[in-house]
């Protein structure tokens, strides 16, 4: 398969991926009792793999390192097509590009994780989270929503696009509410 | 479908389903007690397939290559199709239609599907892991998304758009809670819940309290499926598989079109009824897929036993109960039952089974059903499965 088919958009080149240790090394083990690990075993592990060594979809978590929100949209139809891909599911053609989304939005429907959480996530309960229509964009996307406790949140607030670090390094977002 | 021969339940049976201190395998050794327990005229060298519906053994219990293990822990030896089928929370109706399928076709005679999920772990967290990646795991589930979250944001957006009350969510908990207090297999056969009561749960993801939410539990069963010339062997009352409809679109809840407008359930149901030659009229009992209960509100309205936005108001006026228009889970449902995914499927066939032959309680018998109904949703809604028997006899 060739490796070019997603043209990469952002000017910047995309940090060395020495500087990412947690792609390269093995998870590790934790510093004492009642630390939390920097990375839960591979298969309990909900977040996404971000090494290029491991997927193509590397320069969406490099983009949220440059404060960017990064999908994918097909050449030929011009969809803009959310979670990003490497092929299109219409065209069914690999001639895709990086596009920019809108990184504000509101809350289309939300609730909050009170009980049951996933492994790892068991000490941060309660998380609001939520169906965000982007501004100006047919996409409602799913995430945590920070800012605002689940009893004083409310359909229509509007949030914006936060990217954060999580403890072994990859990068990742979540929505937060503005005022 | 046409031209192949017809193929029917002929009987079946379920284990306990609750927190239980048996392993995954000691679950399919009891579903083979049972199965040829419910089944007497059966014999293991009738049974030429089996297709055994597991959702997640592979983070339950450790354990994949599960269809050989479970012929194994039932004593079969099935000699012309064996198979698992995986279908998240519509595993065991996935097993059921796959025997269907497989007998319509002529490539099996006698097969059996059965259905096993140990889902109590010791550290739940790790079963809520495990039913967080049946979402989109690293675009959706990564944030925390696992059901209850899901289907607390479709019953938000229900009660915005429609009206639907808390009140009108806890008459569905409450007929089904109702029902399985007449269902010694229920999970929850000894444990009354009124209205009021489950008014005071807490909430879990809200708008949802703990009795809106079916549960995590640990359970198995087994049903046979035989051609029509084989039928007789086993039963005086088939179970005649008459249609059957399914629909898949979206993965990640950004490609779900309508939080609560299930048109891939109205498609599904659509193609159910018109391979029957039935309407939603004709349906005398339906075991709907009540994960939640406004999964089961929402389902009245894409299946059109009631028309868009008025699945709450059709619960609250007992119009989905015994003496209704139709009713609906009278096994007790996934909220009264609990829901060991892979087993969720078989038992409901197996209430449809015994339904037809009045084996059940009189408290959830329905008089004389001819034709049923049993759906099963999958993971956000995004996969509908449904399938309609008639009585025979």
């Amino acid at each position: 398969m060739s490796g070019a088919v997603v043209e990469v958009v952002p000017r910047k080149r995309p940090r060395s991926r020495k500087a990412k240790p947690s792609t390269a090394e093995p998870a590790q083990a934790p510093a004492a009792s009642g630390d939390r690990p920097a990375r839960l075993p591979y298969l309990l592990d909900l977040y996404p793999a971000e090494s290029p060594a491991q997927t193509r979809l590397a320069p969406f978590f490099d983009g949220l390192r440059e404060g960017r929100f990064l999908t994918t949209r097909c050449r030929k139809d011009g969809r803009v097509l959310w979670p990003p891909r490497i092929v299109c599911p219409t065209c069914h053609t690999s001639d895709l590009e990086w596009v920019d989304l809108p990184q504000t939005g509101r809350i289309y429907a939300f609730s909050a994780i009170l009980a049951g959480a996933p492994s790892g996530l068991e000490g941060e309960l309660p998380r609001v989270v939520g169906l965000v229509e982007l501004d100006g964009s047919p996409l409602r996307i799913f995430g945590r929503i920070q800012g605002v406790e689940w009893a004083a949140c409310r359909i229509g607030m509007r949030v914006r696009i936060e990217p954060f670090e999580l403890p072994d390094g990859r990068a990742y977002y979540a929505f937060r509410v503005v005022s | 479908m046409s031209g192949s021969r017809e193929v029917a339940v002929v009987g079946g049976g379920l284990t306990k389903f609750g927190v239980r201190g048996v392993t995954w395998a000691e679950l399919a050794q009891e579903a083979g007690e049972v199965l040829f327990r419910s089944v007497p005229n059966l014999r293991a060298a009738d049974v030429d397939s089996l297709f055994v519906g597991a959702a997640e053994p592979e983070r339950f219990a450790f354990q994949s290559h599960v269809a050989p293990l479970v012929a194994e822990q039932m004593g079969l030896a099935p000699h012309r199709i064996v198979q698992r089928n995986e279908l998240a929370c519509a595993s065991g109706q996935s097993a059921i239609r796959s025997a269907y399928a497989a007998i319509r076709a002529g490539l099996s005679d006698v097969a059996v599907a059965v259905g096993v999920e140990k889902m109590n772990l010791p550290d739940m967290a790790e079963a809520n892991s495990a039913m967080a990646c049946v979402l989109d795991r690293p675009w959706d589930a990564a944030h925390g998304l696992t059901a209850p979250p899901f289907f607390a944001m479709v019953a938000q957006r229900h009660m915005l758009e429609h009206g639907t009350t808390e009140e009108q969510l806890a008459a569905v908990s409450e007929k089904n809670h109702r029902f399985a207090n007449a269902n010694p297999v229920a999970q929850f056969y000894e444990k009354r819940f009124d209205r009021e009561k489950l008014l005071r749960l807490p909430m879990v993801a809200p708008p949802l309290r703990l009795g809106d939410c079916s549960s995590m539990t640990d359970g198995a069963g087994a049903v046979v499926l035989a051609a029509e010339e084989r039928v007789r062997e086993f039963t005086d009352v088939p179970a005649w598989i008459r249609g059957s409809g399914q629909y898949a679109d979206f993965h990640n809840l950004a490609n779900m079109a309508s939080l609560t407008d299930w048109t891939g359930l109205t498609r599904a149901s659509r193609e159910a009824f018109r391979s029957a030659g039935i309407g939603p009229g004709d349906v005398d009992l339906a075991e709907l897929h009540d994960c939640f209960s406004i999964s089961e509100v929402i389902e009245y309205e894409a299946i059109g036993f009631c028309g868009p936005g008025e699945g709450g108001q059709f619960a609250a006026d007992g119009r989905s109960g015994l003496g209704g228009d139709v009713v609906v889970n009278p096994r007790g449902g996934l909220l009264g039952c609990g829901h060991p995914l892979g087993a969720t499927g078989i038992a409901q066939a197996v209430e449809v089974s015994d339904q037809f032959a009045h084996r059940v309680d009189p408290a959830r018998q329905v008089p004389d059903p001819e034709w049923a109904m049993v759906h099963n949703l999958s993971g956000s809604a995004n996969v509908h499965s449904l399938m309609v028997y008639e009585r025979g006899g």
